[in-house]
């Protein structure tokens, strides 16, 4: 598989999840303090290495055609769940995910607290965010990684860029996260997870891939196809009989 | 975190994706064993995981 292919996969999985904890930690900053919303970061950051430490290598002793399998059907569902939202926002039958909004709200919420138990949960919000988005960047990171260690080398290369990116951006704009075009990241992460699930899953079973690796860029194409085809289609008015 | 909780973190609040998925699992497995080439098995797999999410997107949630 082509580790840059791979890297640039898990860049944009990780920097979504990046951009969601880095919306809280920001809200948690503002309203608070920010060596409040930093420590947290910090403690979760170090819970998630103790975590990632501990139970990663167990993945290594699952035989490579079972764990394609699984892993396969995990990104296949996760894709599905992730275009499936992406396809009706850009139909407009779902809202677009605000993170201004969010943002706003988590620092109403923070506010609207006691002052002498704020602190106790800014740090422990932040803590929550981080731990829970950071959880979710090293599965992806160790799935994508799966097939060697040189793929979980690219792949994990991939999140830490996007992390660090993210991170640069928050620091430098200390602005919410909304700016980022979140749906159109969806989408193409979408599309994306869906045709990684498909061929792992594929493979998991016993599919020999016409074109091998390469089936992946028709995959993606595919889907991409497929979607923009649905997007068409329930953007569409519906005709409403007299 | 109880299985409830992971599975709707996995696939979501969509009922028809999963069940087109475990549908194109099993025609893939039965492909895989009977069709002269297993990638009509792949190539099925994603048809009906495409349909599963055409389903998906017209369900009401």
């Amino acid at each position: 598989m082509n580790g840059w292919t791979l890297a640039g996969t898990s860049f944009l999985a990780s920097a979504v999840e990046a951009v969601e904890a880095l919306t809280i930690v920001l809200a948690v900053g503002v309203a608070r303090s920010w060596p409040i919303a930093l420590r947290a970061t910090a403690y979760a950051l170090l819970a998630l290495a103790a975590i990632v430490a501990v139970f990663g290598p167990l993945l290594h002793l699952i035989p490579i055609d079972a764990l394609k399998l699984i892993v396969g059907i995990v990104l296949t569902l996760f894709g599905l769940a992730w275009l499936r939202k992406a396809i009706l926002r850009y139909a407009g039958r779902k809202s677009v995910r605000n993170e201004d909004v969010a943002y706003e709200r988590q620092i109403e919420a923070l506010r609207a607290v006691e002052e002498a138990q704020a602190d106790k949960i800014g740090f422990v919000t932040a803590f929550k965010a981080v731990l829970i988005e950071g959880l979710e960047v090293a599965i992806i990171v160790v799935t994508f990684g799966a097939g060697s260690t040189l793929a979980l080398g690219w792949s994990a290369a991939g999140a830490a860029c996007a992390v660090a990116l993210v991170a640069l951006a928050g620091l430098a704009l200390k602005a919410p996260a909304s700016r980022v075009p979140e749906n159109t990241m969806k989408f193409v992460v979408g599309v994306m997870l869906t045709s990684f699930g498909t061929f792992w899953t594929g493979e998991g079973l016993g599919v020999a891939w016409w074109g091998a690796d390469l089936s992946l860029l028709f995959l993606a194409v595919f889907y991409l196809a497929a979607s923009a085809v649905l997007v068409a289609i329930a953007r569409a008015p519906r005709t409403v009989r007299a | 975190m109880n299985i409830a909780a992971i599975w709707e973190f996995i696939a979501g609040d969509s009922r028809r994706a999963p069940v087109a998925v475990a549908i194109a699992i099993v025609v893939a497995i039965v492909l895989v064993r009977t069709a002269p080439a297993s990638s009509i098995a792949g190539v099925a797999f994603a048809c009906i995981v495409a349909l599963g999410l055409a389903a998906a997107v017209f369900e009401r949630t």
